[in-house]
């Protein structure tokens, strides 16, 4: 692997040094079958050099499989592998020049934490000096320069997986792998690992990272691009914020973020802004359409909690409920309104007083803030 | 849980505590004052002494320590080497041919020794491979004996191995033979250490198979502990079943204190 | 959770895996295959050098052989329960009724089964022989003109010594199989009145039964092939299969008869060996013993 043939130059500490120039990963309609059951269906993603990718989605929904696809642990049955641009499907995972981080850690438990680090280095022969400025280059990054003669066992479970986020680095790797690597810490601890790691994404741009969890919350915050992934195959691939925003149907806007779905009846679209009036109960209100929405037909209408304020302007852009719960949750009061059996969720701030049960509300959102999508039908998402 | 008043349990731990010392405390106690007893008539014995240890490893039966444990080393070292080889090999291995291949690894914990012993003496009176009557056929009827339950230990602890540490090992570059000698065999150690003491503490106390294939110049420990006894000689038969008892007792409990350090946690 | 359906380990992308137990196979199939075989061969030919079963009908009619087996089974048999009833009594102590050193015993019983089988055997001569401490006592004791206790020298001795040697492979799974059980259900059954006989039988009974199921026919297994105390003892009317095995060949140097003998031993103790293991399949896997 070129990672521990190439000469160094002086040596730094620059962390842009450290990987590569970026490496694209890309998937060629993967199958993935075992057992009587396909895992992977077609899977076909491409993920730009550089970029961070998060693969998300349920229990069983194959991202895990899809990475290990990438690791070469799992043999496709179908459909290729490439990283930057070479067909990696037959090559042995030792071969591939990636750097994975798992979710327990696996810091080899015989060797200290410089071992571990420059473990990949002497496996793969390189020579001494390289190996050890490399150790300290990567200890340095993930701030565990200090417990280089540590034994894994006597760190904590944040500073294991910093050490192994290390261990993965010193290789060079053209593709850094993450498989729910903070499913494991304690919740305070996955805050700062997730600060962490986007700190490493930007220090280091040139590596491309593909990062698997089902905390859409991490995948928010950390990804560039989104891959949603359900039931073994693609259901949505785009930039976070513009998954975000605009969910292109209803599974991807329920799992990615809190969202308020509420049926209503397409009255019209205006075609130059691309915004359509719809009835809601007895109410008009406008929003932006998504793809497929057509005038007189039914839709459903999406927009997330942070986007409601109560509004007493009866012009306002609003719908209506009765306060059905009221719970105060130290940062913000959780309000639920009930119309005609359609929840509505909002968030108002702690400091206001909260409404009373029963009382009608109107909460207002801007039209861009909100999407419209096409009715779901057997086989979307 | 089972007896709750203070009087009832003390009254079940006398008879439990009364009947293990009858049941396992005695005969170690019996032995033990039998190898130092200068007579022993009626009840207790009288006039201790140490000569029976003197005379047990002196003269004829003055190899038999030494015999017993380079059988017991040799035999238990390659059985583990064997045992690691095949538990790694069927480990990674899915076809049918695994279940029988590590079916037919432990049938020779199920067969009787003595049988083990008979077939060696059939098999290796003959061409092509004669070894009847060489120190060979002892280490081979032992390593036999102990082969499956080192193959079953060593198992046991790949079984109970993670698959993350060898996968991310091979994620960082290393290929089968460096990950295994690395990072499997290292992780396993404890196990084959495990296993090293209890094909030691095995082939110490084996009798069947040794009886039936030992030349004159091999005699381990039971051998000679029965031509003791069988001539009456007991003190002597007693002695050398206490030096068997304690050189088996100290390599189980050092090895235990190695394995245990090499895997703390 | 991450998918747990993803197959953990890849088609090798190397050479087969099958090629690397040929070594082990190679070396198990010469040492112990084929000495086997050559058993089975001879028992099978018996001294003509044809292939029929004449020899061994021959063996099988004798009322040695008829003797052999029958003491085999019975003091099997008759072991195998005792370690079960000793097992159970042990096992229950040490995990339902607490104290300080459960642990220690534990690891004591554990050691035991590292020692030879005939040093019970000759601790026992020393105990119970004519000559021994039980006859001494009792002979100075009660004035007797001549040792009293006798039954060393017959099939009971053997049950006797087995039972001791063996009994720790019934509690081993026992113990594992008792450590599971909740013990809220007894702290409940117990505040609604049961009493311990009860909660035996109802309660950990049950739990006991794939363990004892388990750990008898292993004890079956063993005590079926056991020379070493059967040799020590030497009663002269007690000999067993592996002890017939021996005398045949060692004594007699009658290598064809010994073979006859030893595939019946084989035989048996095959048939012993695969009910223990479907016994232990239906128990979810523990393997207590034979490892």
């Amino acid at each position: 692997m070129s990672a521990v043939t190439e000469t160094d130059g002086a040596a730094r500490a620059a962390p842009s040094a450290i990987a590569e120039a970026g490496t694209s990963v890309s998937f060629e309609a993967v199958t993935v079958a075992y057992r009587g059951t396909t895992v992977l269906k077609s899977f076909s993603l491409e993920v730009q050099p550089g970029e961070i990718v998060a693969l998300i989605g349920p229990s069983g929904s194959g991202k895990t499989t899809a990475l290990r696809a990438v690791a070469g642990f799992v043999r496709p049955t179908g459909g290729r592998v490439r990283i930057g641009g070479e067909d990696v499907t037959d090559v042995a995972p030792y071969s591939r020049g990636l750097g994975m981080v798992v979710q327990n850690y696996a810091l080899f438990p015989h060797m200290r934490v410089d071992a571990n680090v420059a473990f990949g280095l002497r496996a793969q022969g390189a020579p001494r000096d390289l190996t050890q400025r490399r150790i300290d280059e990567c200890l340095a990054i993930v701030g565990m320069s200090q417990y280089a003669h540590r034994f894994p066992r006597e760190l904590s479970g944040g500073q294991q997986q910093r050490v192994a986020i290390a261990r993965a680095l010193a290789i060079r790797p053209r593709v850094l792998l993450l498989d729910e690597p903070l499913s494991a810490l304690d919740a305070q601890i996955r805050r700062n690992m997730v600060d962490e790691i986007a700190r490493l994404h930007r220090e280091l741009p040139t590596l491309t990272v593909l990062y698997v969890t089902h905390d859409q919350s991490e995948a928010l915050t950390l990804a560039e691009r989104i891959a949603i992934l359900r039931d073994g195959a693609l259901s949505a691939y785009g930039a976070s914020r513009t998954l975000y925003r605009r969910p292109p149907n209803r599974f991807v806007a329920e799992f990615l973020g809190r969202a308020n779905i509420m049926p209503v009846k397409v009255e019209s679209i205006d075609e130059r802004n691309g915004l359509g009036t719809v009835r809601f109960r007895d109410e008009v209100v406008r929003a932006q359409a998504g793809p497929r929405v057509l005038a007189g037909r039914a839709a459903l209408l999406c927009v997330r909690p942070h986007a409601l304020s109560v509004t007493s302007d009866p012009a306002a852009n609003a719908v209506a409920g009765t306060v059905a719960a009221a719970l105060w949750q130290g940062e913000a009061n959780s309000i639920t309104l009930d119309a005609d059996g359609v929840s509505i969720r909002l968030s108002m701030p702690p400091y206001l007083e909260a409404p009373q049960l029963g009382s009608r509300l109107s909460v207002a959102f801007a039209p861009e803030d909100a999407t419209l999508l096409a009715e779901e039908t057997p086989g979307d998402g | 849980m089972l007896v709750w008043s203070r009087g009832g349990r003390a009254l079940a731990w006398l008879a439990g505590g009364l009947l293990f010392a009858v049941v396992y405390g005695a005969p170690i106690v019996v032995i033990a004052l039998g190898s130092i007893a200068g007579h022993w008539n009626g009840v207790l014995p009288s006039d201790f002494t140490l000569r029976h240890f003197g005379e047990a490893l002196s003269g004829d039966s003055s190899s038999e320590l030494r015999v017993s444990i380079i059988t017991g080393f040799v035999a238990s070292l390659v059985a583990i080497v064997l045992g690691t080889w095949a538990a790694l090999a069927l480990r990674a291995m899915r076809t049918a041919l695994r279940r029988i291949l590590d079916l037919a690894f432990f049938i020779p914990s199920a067969v009787p020794s003595v049988s083990v012993g008979l077939g060696l003496l059939v098999a290796f009176s003959q061409r092509p491979l004669l070894l009847n009557g060489t120190i060979w056929i002892v280490l081979i009827a032992h390593l036999v004996l102990v082969s499956a339950f080192a193959y079953g230990s060593v198992s046991a602890g790949l079984v109970r191995l993670a698959p993350e540490y060898e996968q991310v090992a091979e994620s960082l570059g290393a290929q089968p033979f460096y990950r295994l000698r690395r990072v499997t065999l290292p992780l396993v150690l404890p196990y084959l250490v495990g296993a090293f003491s209890l094909a030691f503490a095995l082939s110490m106390g084996e009798l069947g198979a040794t009886a039936m294939v030992y030349p004159p110049g091999w005699v381990t420990m039971p051998v000679g502990i029965f031509a003791l006894t069988d001539r009456g000689d007991v003190f002597n038969g007693a002695a050398l079943t206490m030096v068997l008892v304690a050189v088996t007792l100290v390599v189980l409990v050092g090895l235990s204190r190695i394995s245990n350090r090499a895997a703390a946690p | 959770m991450a998918d747990a359906a993803a197959p953990v380990r890849a088609a090798p992308i190397r050479i087969p895996a099958g090629l690397w137990v040929v070594p082990p196979a190679t070396v198990l199939a010469i040492i112990f295959f084929y000495p086997l075989a050559l058993i089975a061969r001879q028992a099978a030919i018996g001294n003509d050098g044809i292939p029929s079963f004449a020899y061994a009908a021959q063996v099988f009619a004798t009322a040695a052989f008829h003797s052999a087996l029958v003491h085999t089974v019975q003091i099997a048999g008759a072991a195998t329960i005792g370690c079960l009833i000793l097992g159970f009594i042990f096992a229950l102590l040490l995990s339902f009724v607490p104290f300080a050193g459960s642990q220690f015993i534990a690891r004591l019983i554990e050691t035991y089964v590292a020692l030879p089988t005939f040093l019970v055997a000759l601790a026992f001569t020393f105990i119970y022989g004519s000559a021994g401490l039980l006859n001494g006592g009792l002979m100075a004791v009660l004035g007797l003109p001549r040792p009293p206790v006798d039954f060393l020298y017959s099939p009971w001795g053997v049950i006797l010594a087995e039972v001791t040697v063996y009994t720790p492979f019934v509690m081993r799974p026992l113990l594992a199989a008792f450590s599971l059980v909740d013990r809220a259900q007894i702290e409940v059954a117990s505040s609604l009145g049961a009493r311990p006989a009860q909660i035996v039988r109802e309660i950990i009974l049950p739990a006991a039964l794939p363990a004892l199921l388990a750990g008898g026919s292993l004890c079956l297994l063993l005590t079926v092939n056991e020379f070493g105390i059967v040799l020590f003892i030497g009663a002269k009317g007690v000999i067993t299969l592996p002890l017939m095995v021996y005398d045949k060949a060692i004594q007699e140097f009658d290598y064809t008869t010994a073979c006859v003998i030893a595939i019946v031993n084989v035989i048996l103790s095959l048939a012993l060996y695969s009910l223990y293991r479907v016994l232990v399949l239906q128990f979810g896997g523990r393997r207590a013993g034979l490892v």
